[in-house]
């Protein structure tokens, strides 16, 4: 069109041109930066990356190894509980068992205590999509609507508080830690609560409004698979008790693989625990409810600290290592195809 | 999988298939030729009603465009399989991602597609033409089984769905900057290019044959009288001047349209006037011209217009008008010159027509002196057997007409006779016997007038240019460069076939040439047999051989039984002529090579005979703005000029393939990329079907987060700029062979998102598996480590998009950063907003989660370069190992612009030798074979050409008998 302001139109031309515009986006000649594959370029940025990744991978792969971690496998241990709760119809007698362990260094700084399932498929889709996020939003919803079938109701149509699959197999254990100092044992205070995200403690489950828990849930029932109803799941926290319990919002993000671990408590840094744990002698005090010998799995308890980079996994750090590894490598070679074909490259200038 | 047509190295990169779509009506061409006969019944109101010669090419109307809209798109199997997998969606519990998840793209797509359906049919209804292509994706069938229904659900986006519509609007776009091309635009006519279909861009950068048509096409269709010699002198030859413009690098020197196109001498008169020995014979050879033709002059004002049956003597007449030789009128037994002011009639006594036979006319008259004389003109073998012994400059006009010839112009020789009374009056006796003769009549009187045709006194030769277009022999010699074989097929006589062949460049003499001229079928068999014999083992390679045909000939050749071995021949050759073909034969030959050689081909002209051979093609171009439309209305492409096929095809068309090989291949390689993902991620979780990632987030991957480098892929990306893909034809031949685009290169592209996808999710995998990734000891679930595995699957693929790119326009940038940036912003909001909205609870608090985490920002970094290194490293040390061309092209266009355009300018610059280093290296040819055979004639050519109508209902000579120009001037003064 801007043929038609700069050229007037002249006489007996009826229509105007049909001359495409020469903008340099019609032309296809917009201006564009080329990087192109010098040797320069190319290795130094190899070497660089190599350098790079190899230095931080070292020190990720230090960082995870100062941290320190115990995990005790504890699905044995307890043998006749484990038997116990083959039958489902003991679910309501108590089982319990200590587990003893030594520890020959003190454990500084932040300890956290971990429970650990292997082959518990949380991430079978049938189980990851049986719940109901309204429900656990404290609304009064239909959850026959959900995907929480078939831990939707029972017979008599009272309905599950919580419903659904990842509810109903929620781990039950009770694990208590105990110091034995010189004959006495003192148990190490853990914190409940705080273990789980912000946003899933006070946004995403609410308990429904009532002037207190119990009426709350009033015409629902426990899951199936549950001692107790969810309005006595902490019945000396307020805060803790219901749908917003610690234990239970995080068993309800269920985890991506078939072993996993959930932050179970936090040792409160007070007395002889300001620094951590001392060394010596501990006993776990298991109140065993949840089955694992049914799906030939395992139950672990760990207790672990944590480093800037995070845990105790050094694979990023290897990860950092081979990747600069490589990139170290293919430097070379490219050098080394360079140096050979030299010659070869001087073409132009002969 | 889309599956390939082909199963050789060349394969239409979308699977997309060029065939006309019986929904549309048939083109009205097609409706021509098989009209059936009509009953008329006259003084009576016709009984039955004939159709209408309406003619409707659009493909919808208002009502129709919804039903058969859907009914076209649900035809295509892709979108036939995409609506049964949103319709599986809607079973309850069946879906793992959501019922609307394909739903809603497909609705995306189709809106899309409409709204292209309905801008190119708008367009049709403008132009009233036909465009019918319809695009097939067959795929590979679906088992059933409920539990597997899950599956295809999950990885339905295998067959990209958004490939589609991306390729879509990527075609629509490079079909408008063709159309927008300024290079293509013909101002003279006021023509851009057009490209009428955007379904076949990428096919016009892997065109192998091209054939082309000539009058209107290769030439002008305008004759001009160029040269001459006249008694052994030539007038209006630069010998010097021919030999710089015939060096190599034609983009130095002015376009052939400068250069005058008339015959420009001043010399010619100057000889007159000065009494140049000659002077007699310049004066001689211009009567001729002016006296010996059929032409008819026509008085319009004060011009003179004359009307020629043959282009070639209207030429001689109005050259010698320019000399001062005016042809002014013309009586049943007369012709009125008027001779440099002096007017002078000559008595037409006989006029002894030309047939291609004969190859001469002549004419006897008495001259105003009162002699009988013969002029004759023609081709210079039988003008020379006809010579007198007396005959002159005899030597010295052969070696004219060879430069002649060279040059591709027509030659015609000039001689003549002094005729003495008792000799002509003893002919004409013999003439008037044998013209009432009733059998064989034209042969007997051709016997005849050979017995007056003799002991001829040569004059010397004209040349006449048949004015090629604008920069053919230029375009020509660039297509052959980039190893497109140009075939010819002309409806024109053989002479004139080859001498266009000659001055376009595309036979040299240096080039052997087979002619074929048989008249039976077994005489064809014999002599294309024993050709290909005498061929032996350079049969089936390039040989430096011209073949040509005539279509007599070719009925036999192209009949089954020999169809082979011509075809085998013909392939052989360089360059391929085929004279007086019909046109169906046109079509006949393309439909033969088509099918029998898996190369594309292109067809180009410009008129009604043209239409079966461009839509027998696979990429149809018509010349417009000439004549007719029909070519133009039934091409794929319409250009204004032969040469713009030059910037169509090595830019457009090398461009759009490269384009849209480089669209597909990413396009499955972020998708391959993702979804291998879910598949290794069921391994983890029993094969349940879980996906790792946010429904929506996957649904949106292709729509959002990584929709946009696909496009600036397919719309902006080159590899270099248009002036080095012009000045290096070569690089033609990577699109051509499709080595952009190959089962190789699609599995080395599969293989490759195979390997990025196992980086990219065992990865984060190994990283997260212990839960423990925050200082302060939370936990995270399955969606935290798919997010964390999706932002480095959208940074990985928008990286790997740019290192595609080797021209980083604004858009690119936009597109790699913009879209990380959009998944980022989008992975923000995502999270927040449950329970607001009732939509991804699952999402929330996943962003403050993943961004607060350490192991994802170290991840973010190793992951992607861990992918990458290994890309960047290959290509490196493929390019340091050996440089292809287009990488050597590619680093000296930056050497250019890094040295500036001062040095270019330089001679002595250091960019300018190494870009002619490069451009001698590459025009450096194979050394021409040394085998001759002996069929092969290496025939000197004259040049000879001459164009008359013969055989018609009324002979030449009778129609200049009933002309008297004087008379009707006479009646209008």
């Amino acid at each position: 069109m801007k043929n038609k302001t700069s050229f007037p139109p002249q006489e007996g031309e009826a229509r105007p041109s049909r001359c495409p515009d020469n903008s340099a986006f019609k032309q296809q000649k917009l201006p564009a930066w080329k990087p192109q594959l010098t040797i320069a370029t190319v290795l130094s940025s190899f070497f660089l990356i190599g350098a790079f990744c190899l230095a931080v991978g070292v020190c990720l792969v230090l960082s995870a190894n100062s941290v320190r971690e115990i995990q005790i496998d504890y699905s044995d241990k307890c043998s006749d509980c484990s038997k116990l709760r083959e039958n489902s119809s003991n679910w309501n007698k108590e089982c319990h068992c200590s587990v003893n362990f030594t520890l020959k260094e003190d454990i500084l700084g932040d300890v956290f205590m971990y429970y650990g399932l292997q082959n518990f498929y949380q991430n079978h889709r049938r189980y990851v999509i049986s719940r109901s996020d309204a429900q656990l939003l404290g609304r009064n919803v239909n959850i026959q609507k959900s995907y929480c079938a078939p831990f939707t109701t029972y017979r008599n149509g009272t309905p599950m508080a919580p419903c659904g699959a990842i509810a109903n197999s929620m781990f039950n254990d009770t694990i208590d830690l105990f110091y034995n100092l010189n004959s006495s044992v003192i148990q190490v205070p853990l914190l409940r609560t705080g273990n789980s995200w912000w946003t899933d403690k006070n946004v995403k489950f609410r308990n429904p409004e009532s002037y207190n828990l119990s009426s709350a849930f009033a015409g629902t029932a426990r899951p199936p698979y549950w001692q107790k109803p969810v309005y006595l799941l902490d019945e000396e926290d307020e805060r803790n008790n219901g749908y917003i319990n610690d234990d239970f919002i995080i068993w309800m993000r269920v985890s991506a693989f078939a072993t996993f671990r959930n932050l179970y408590r936090r040792v409160r840094r007070i007395r002889q625990f300001a620094d951590g744990l001392p060394a010596g002698n501990y006993t776990f005090h298991i109140s065993y409810n949840f089955p694992v010998t049914k799906f030939k799995g395992r139950k672990h308890v760990i207790l672990s600290t944590v480093v800037w980079s995070g845990g105790s996994n050094p694979f990023l750090g290897i990860a950092y290592v081979v990747t600069g590894t490589a990139a170290t490598l293919a430097g070379f070679v490219i050098t080394a195809i360079h140096l050979k074909l030299r010659k070869k490259k001087t073409y132009f200038q002969k | 999988m889309l599956s390939q047509e082909n199963d050789g190295p060349v394969c239409s990169p979308s699977g997309y298939k060029k065939a006309d779509d019986e929904m549309s009506g048939a083109t009205s061409s097609a409706d021509l030729d098989e009209a059936p006969a009509r009953t008329i019944y006259l003084n009576q109101p016709q009984q039955s009603k004939f159709r209408d010669n309406w003619v409707s090419t659009a493909k919808y109307s208002v009502v129709t465009f919804l039903p058969r809209f859907l009914y076209e798109q649900i035809r295509k199997a892709a979108n036939a399989f995409f609506l049964f997998i949103a319709l599986l969606q809607q079973i309850p519990d069946v879906s793992p991602t959501g019922r609307y998840t394909t739903l809603v793209p497909l609705l995306f797509i189709l809106t899309i597609a409409g709204i292209k359906e309905i801008i190119e049919d708008y367009k049709r209804h403008k132009a009233d033409s036909a465009v019918n292509k319809k695009k097939t994706i067959e795929m590979l069938s679906v088992n059933f089984g409920y539990n597997l229904l899950t599956f295809i659900i999950l990885y339905n986006n295998l067959i990209p769905i958004s490939l589609l519509v991306t390729l879509e609007v990527v075609k629509f776009t490079q079909a408008l900057f063709i159309n927008w091309d300024i290079d293509m635009y013909y101002p003279e006519t006021d023509t851009p290019a057009m490209a009428r279909t955007s379904n076949l861009n990428e096919e016009l950068g892997q065109v192998k044959y091209l054939f082309s048509d000539k009058t209107g096409t290769l030439t002008c269709n305008i004759m001009n009288f160029k040269k001459c010699s006249i008694a052994g002198v030539t007038y209006g030859h630069f010998p010097e001047l021919e030999r710089e413009r015939s060096s190599e690098d034609f983009s130095q020197l002015p376009p052939s349209t400068s250069e005058s196109c008339e015959f420009d001498d001043p010399r010619l008169l100057q000889n007159i006037e000065n009494d140049h020995p000659t002077a007699v014979h310049i004066q001689e050879f211009l009567t001729l011209l002016a006296v010996c033709h059929t032409v008819v002059p026509e008085r319009q004002g004060n011009t003179i217009i004359y009307q020629a049956s043959s282009p070639d003597e209207g030429a001689l007449v109005k050259g010698a008008k320019k000399l001062g030789y005016v042809f002014t009128g013309r009586t049943p037994h007369s012709v009125i010159i008027d001779a440099l002011g002096k007017e002078k009639t000559f008595e037409i006594l006989n006029v002894l027509e030309f047939s291609s036979n004969r190859k001469r006319m002549s004419v006897i008259v008495r001259t105003p002196a009162g002699k009988l004389r013969l002029y004759c003109k023609g081709a210079d073998n039988v003008i020379f057997e006809r010579l007198s012994k007396d005959s002159q400059y005899m030597e010295q006009t052969l070696c004219h007409l060879e430069y002649f010839a060279t040059e591709g112009l027509r030659t015609l020789c000039i001689a003549y006779a002094d005729l003495s009374e008792n000799s002509y009056r003893e002919w004409l006796n013999v003439y008037n016997e044998t013209s009432t003769v009733l059998k064989d009549r034209a042969q007997k009187l051709e016997e005849c007038y050979e017995i007056i045709e003799k002991d001829l006194l040569l004059l010397g030769a004209t040349a006449i240019e048949d004015r090629l277009q604008a920069g053919v022999p230029e375009t020509i010699a660039t297509l052959i460069k980039a190893e497109i074989k140009i075939w010819i097929l002309t409806g024109d006589k053989q002479e004139t076939a080859l001498n266009i062949g000659y001055s376009c460049r595309l036979i040299s003499q240096s080039m052997s040439l087979i002619l074929v001229n048989e008249d039976s079928l077994d005489a064809t068999r014999a002599s294309l047999t024993q050709h290909c014999t005498n061929l032996g083992e350079s049969l089936g390679k390039e040989n430096d051989i011209a073949l040509i045909i005539d279509g007599h000939t070719l009925k036999y050749a192209l009949s089954f039984e020999v169809r082979q071995s011509f075809l085998d021949l013909a392939l052989s050759c360089k360059a391929v002529i085929c004279c007086r073909v019909s046109p169906l034969q046109k079509s006949e030959i393309v439909d033969m090579v088509k099918k029998h050689v898996n190369a594309i081909t292109l067809a180009i002209g410009d008129g009604a005979n043209d239409v079966g051979m461009i839509q027998t093609a696979h990429v149809g171009v018509g010349i417009s703005g000439n004549e007719g439309m029909q070519a133009t209305n039934c091409s794929d492409y319409a250009i204004a000029q032969f040469s713009y096929l030059e910037k169509l095809l090595l830019v457009h068309g090398a461009w759009s393939y490269n384009r849209v090989t480089k669209c597909i291949l990413y396009c499955f390689y972020k998708n391959v990329v993702l979804y291998i993902i879910e598949l290794w991620f069921a391994f983890v979780n029993g094969f349940s079907g879980q996906i790792l990632f946010e429904r929506w987030c996957i649904g949106l991957y292709n729509v959002i987060f990584t929709a946009l480098p696909p496009f600036t892929l397919g719309i902006f990306e080159r590899s270099c700029t248009q002036d080095s893909m012009l000045r290096f034809p070569q690089l033609y031949k990577i699109t051509q062979n499709a080595d952009g685009f190959n089962t190789r290169v699609f599995w080395g592209h599969c293989i490759n998102a195979l390997i990025h996808s196992i980086i990219l999710f065992w990865f984060p995998l190994k990283v997260l598996e212990h839960d423990a990734v925050f200082t302060n000891g939370q936990g995270i679930d399955y969606l935290f480590v798919g997010n964390i595995v999706y932002t480095y699957v959208v940074v990985t693929v928008c990286l790997k998009a740019g290192l595609e790119t080797t021209a980083w326009t604004r858009f690119s940038h936009l597109a790699v950063w913009g879209s990380m940036l959009l998944w980022l912003v989008f992975f923000g909001v995502y999270s927040a907003i449950w329970p607001t909205l009732p939509i991804a609870p699952d999402m929330l608090g996943q962003a403050g989660m993943v961004l607060r985490c350490g192991y994802f920002w170290f991840g973010l970094f190793v992951v992607p370069t861990a992918c990458l290194v290994k890309d960047v490293a290959w290509t490196a040390a493929k390019h340091t190992y050996h440089k292809t061309l287009l990488e050597q092209v590619q680093e000296l266009e930056t050497k250019t612009r890094e040295l500036g355009k001062a040095m270019l300018r330089d001679s002595n610059g250091k960019s300018v030798n190494e870009r002619d280093h490069l451009l001698k290296r590459l025009g450096r040819k194979t050394p021409p074979s040394l085998f001759r055979a002996h069929s092969v004639q290496q025939s000197v050519s004259h040049g000879y050409a001459f164009s008359q109508e013969e055989h018609g209902v009324v002979s030449q000579s009778e129609v200049v008998r009933s002309y008297d120009t004087t008379k009707r001037r006479a009646e209008i003064e």
